[in-house]
């Protein structure tokens, strides 16, 4: 499925003393079958955005289209069952005794029976490595152990659109690197993903394409080496160590993956060699 | 990000009830809720209500926020309403539909309780709306702290007030960020009968519950690891200062409720 924003806005509080105008006019779509990035310093507008992709926000003006068609006009349960959202932090929401059940509770929701729920909640589950945690209580888990099993939460409504809030925020590197895997697989499986982050070492390595938040307007969407080289300020490390030595070496290229710059520094040395 | 209007909640503008000695205002609230329950006639009602409205307009809070107080009590004061018209048979009949009669006597006793607890909400909103919870908390232990000679926990109650204060806003955040996240995996809180509602509540508050919980911890840990040893030669950062005009305005609060007593 196509998700576009049209010029939407969103204002907190409006007419108090609180009032934030987290977003002001952003346009932008998620293709279908593709890695989407966003990015953007803390305030920028990158969870407000995220939320309003399944309309659990509503835009103050402007419109979301679900393949051209307004998304007001699906029922809320169903745009929530297609477009997946994992809050920032969300085991925070896990709430059942057993990490089955708490997996199972989305596809209960949608009213699966009992097989296909147990079906989905294992499936979930192994895509994570969670797989032996099924019957442990989400309490006594681990911070990435916890994470997994909210992540699969989630993903057992078997979304076409996965967005994701900063999923790595406060993981080990290996649970990271897992979850990153995860997105990978998710997105060769034809399911597309939304990734906020502002680790852009991690986004660079996933994504098909960047957008980049600053004050809640969108700065730019593109490739990530057409964002990348043009906004250094918001680019990986990758891309900040190659856009230097680009002066005096033009053969680098505009590596952004960790493989490539590696590649095209490794080309660097051998050819002076 | 979401900030709530609730029940009694700052609202943060510069104004000349703003800026009073919280002392003085909480001393003033409670004259005028006593006097509202002196008051018993239409003069002292009259001079109540016109004292309320010039202090809302005073505070330069949107009006619509104390409408916004008065929500919650409104259906306490239509019942209270309805039992004193129907059932006190005092005064003239006024007319009668069977056995249903509506005397004077009944009327006006309804219209004067109506009108007191209306009152004593907006005047107790006045106070939080116009005091910040810190303020309130501080002010509350002043006017408590000679009690502490009797062994009286007063700064401790300051404090558990001044926490739970401050937590109001915070909860309820956590309460729509974990609502949104069941919302996002299919959970409906509007579908059903009350039963069914309720129910559908305990995905928000079993993780509300663990999470005050955590936060409760996290928090005493913070005030231990700051050096919070309780009361005992606590200094505070903003000193408080009774001024003249915080004693006319206590004067004048007195000034009001006897002139609605006496008329």
């Amino acid at each position: 499925m196509r998700i576009e924003l049209e010029d939407v806005r969103h204002i907190y509080a409006p007419g108090t003393p609180f009032e934030v105008e987290a977003l002001r006019g952003v346009s932008l779509a998620v293709e279908p079958d593709e890695a989407l990035g966003i990015v953007g310093g803390t305030g920028s507008g990158k969870s407000t955005l995220a939320q309003h992709l399944n309309l659990l926000l509503a835009p103050t003006s402007g419109r979301v289209l679900v393949d051209g068609a307004d998304a007001r006009t699906l029922k809320g349960v169903e745009l929530r069952r297609r477009v997946g959202l994992v809050f920032q932090f969300p085991e925070a929401a896990l709430f059942a005794p057993t990490v089955e059940e708490d997996v199972a509770f989305a596809p209960r929701r949608l009213g699966l029976d009992e097989e296909e729920t147990r079906e989905r909640v294992s499936e979930t589950l192994e895509l994570l490595g969670a797989s032996h945690l099924v019957g442990r209580a989400p309490h006594a888990l681990s911070g990435g152990e916890k994470r997994r099993v909210a992540i699969a939460g989630v993903l057992a409504m078997a979304p076409e659109v996965l967005v994701l809030d900063e999923p790595t925020a406060g993981l080990d590197p290996a649970t990271r690197e897992d979850l990153l895997g995860v997105v990978r697989a998710l997105r060769d499986g034809g399911t597309s993903v939304v990734m906020v982050s502002h680790d852009l070492d991690e986004v660079a390595e996933v994504v098909d394409r960047v957008c980049v938040l600053e004050k809640g307007e969108l700065l730019a969407v593109g490739a990530p080496e057409t964002v990348f080289y043009a906004h250094l300020v918001t680019a990986p490390s990758t891309v900040r160590t190659a856009s230097i030595l680009r002066g005096p070496y033009p053969e680098v290229g505009r590596p952004v993956r960790f493989k490539d710059t590696l590649a095209a520094l490794k080309g660097l040395l051998e050819g002076r060699g | 990000m979401t900030a709530s209007r609730s029940l009694g909640q700052f609202y943060p503008v510069a104004s000349l009830l703003h800026g009073l000695d919280a002392r003085a205002k909480i001393l003033a609230t409670a004259v005028l809720a006593v006097g509202l329950f002196l008051v018993d006639s239409v003069a002292g009602f009259l001079l109540g209500a016109a004292m309320v409205v010039l202090l809302v307009a005073a505070s330069r809070v949107p009006p619509g926020i104390f409408l916004g107080f008065l929500r919650p009590v409104a259906f306490i004061v239509a019942l209270t309403l309805l039992f004193q018209i129907l059932f006190s048979p005092e005064g003239e009949t006024l007319f009668a539909w069977g056995f249903l009669e509506v005397h004077e006597g009944g009327l006006m006793r309804g219209l004067f309780l109506a009108l007191r607890i209306l009152l004593l909400v907006s005047t107790a909103g006045l106070l939080t709306a116009t005091t910040a919870p810190v303020a309130l908390a501080d002010g509350i232990e002043d006017l408590l702290s000679p009690l502490k000679k009797l062994r009286f926990p007063a700064h401790e109650l300051a404090m558990m007030t001044t926490i739970a204060l401050r937590f109001i806003p915070t909860l309820h955040e956590e309460t729509q960020k974990i609502a949104r996240a069941q919302a996002a995996r299919g959970a409906d809180f509007s579908e059903g009968g009350p039963i069914r509602r309720a129910r559908a509540l305990l995905p928000v508050l079993i993780p509300l519950t663990v999470g005050a919980f955590r936060r409760a911890d996290e928090l005493a840990e913070a005030m231990e690891s700051r050096g919070y040893r309780g009361g005992e030669g606590r200094m505070r950062y903003r000193e408080s200062r009774f001024r003249a005009r915080d004693a006319l305005a206590l004067a004048a609060a007195v000034l009001v409720v006897a002139g609605g007593i006496l008329v």
